[in-house]
């Protein structure tokens, strides 16, 4: 595993976080401690798509990357061998 | 509306090309219990779901159905990469390949085509939310069934991981229905639709 997969990796885990505890959320939407855990792993997420979109271009299309050169349409893309 | 992020929700990186396996995974893209049709009732459902968690629930259940969708078709992509033709044909994968060739195609592992007939959106949200429960469940077993007939550990890691967010999504359901039918009439749950008729 490269650097970049290492770090996507990370990213991966902290959305995955993110993604399971929103689902939580929807039914128990008055639960502080799924909220917390929500947020904790958010900052965290949103910590890692940062150094990752610096380091190896745009996660989302309206990422800073894409600024000064079009990078969105890059390979790898995400079903591709390369990009996991 | 959405947005796309370019990353999967769980990597998928398959090491050996295997036909074989990806000639039964495709059920889980484009069959009666697979990811398409698990996204499309979700979010067909969502608009007349009678409360703000049941709607948030049915949206965001699907929105993640999609990113399944997207895992399954790049376990057969991968699967289905650098095959000669002997080997497509030895594989039993010819029959798929011959209308399209490495292309990704909703269809059952039988050949039948993805339908909406795989699904249901009845507009009552107690009938609605059990058939979720059920989707969830068959879809499970057919992960199953695939851990029963695939060795390589490489695929069976990301089958393992899209079979438990089955066994997620069944719980959400259950908590989703027990809050429909915790605000009805608790003598006659079918009185009347919340989604439909006004209550007197």
């Amino acid at each position: 595993m490269n650097d970049r997969q290492k770090l996507l990796k990370k990213v991966q885990m902290y959305s995955f976080a993110v993604t399971d505890a929103a689902l939580f959320l929807d039914t128990h939407p008055d639960c502080a401690e799924a909220l917390a855990y929500y947020n904790k792993y958010k900052k965290l997420c949103e910590e890692a798509k940062k150094q990752y979109e610096q380091a190896y271009g745009p996660l989302c299309i309206e990422s800073e990357q894409n600024d000064a050169r079009w990078a969105w349409a890059d390979s790898p893309f995400p079903w591709e061998l390369s990009a996991n | 509306m959405w947005k796309y992020e370019k990353k999967l929700e769980y990597p998928v990186k398959i090491k050996t090309p295997n036909a074989t396996s990806a000639k039964i995974i495709v059920s889980q893209f484009g069959g009666p219990d697979g990811e398409l049709g698990a996204s499309m009732r979700y979010l067909s459902q969502r608009y007349t779901a009678p409360t703000p968690e049941v709607k948030a629930i049915l949206n965001d259940i699907g929105t993640e159905e999609l990113s399944h969708m997207e895992m399954v078709c790049s376990i057969i992509y991968q699967l289905t990469r650098d095959l000669t033709p002997k080997e497509i044909k030895e594989s039993g994968f010819d029959v798929y390949f011959v209308d399209h060739t490495n292309g990704l195609y909703p269809v059952a592992a039988s050949g039948a085509p993805f339908s909406a007939d795989m699904f249901q959106s009845t507009g009552d949200p107690i009938a609605d939310l059990s058939e979720d429960m059920g989707a969830e469940q068959k879809a499970r077993l057919t992960y199953d069934n695939i851990l029963r007939l695939v060795d390589d550990p490489d695929v069976r890691d990301v089958i393992k991981f899209l079979r438990e967010r089955e066994i997620v999504h069944f719980q959400r359901f259950g908590e989703a229905l027990r809050l429909v039918t915790d605000r009805l009439d608790s003598k006659n749950f079918y009185a009347y639709n919340p989604s439909f008729d006004v209550k007197k």
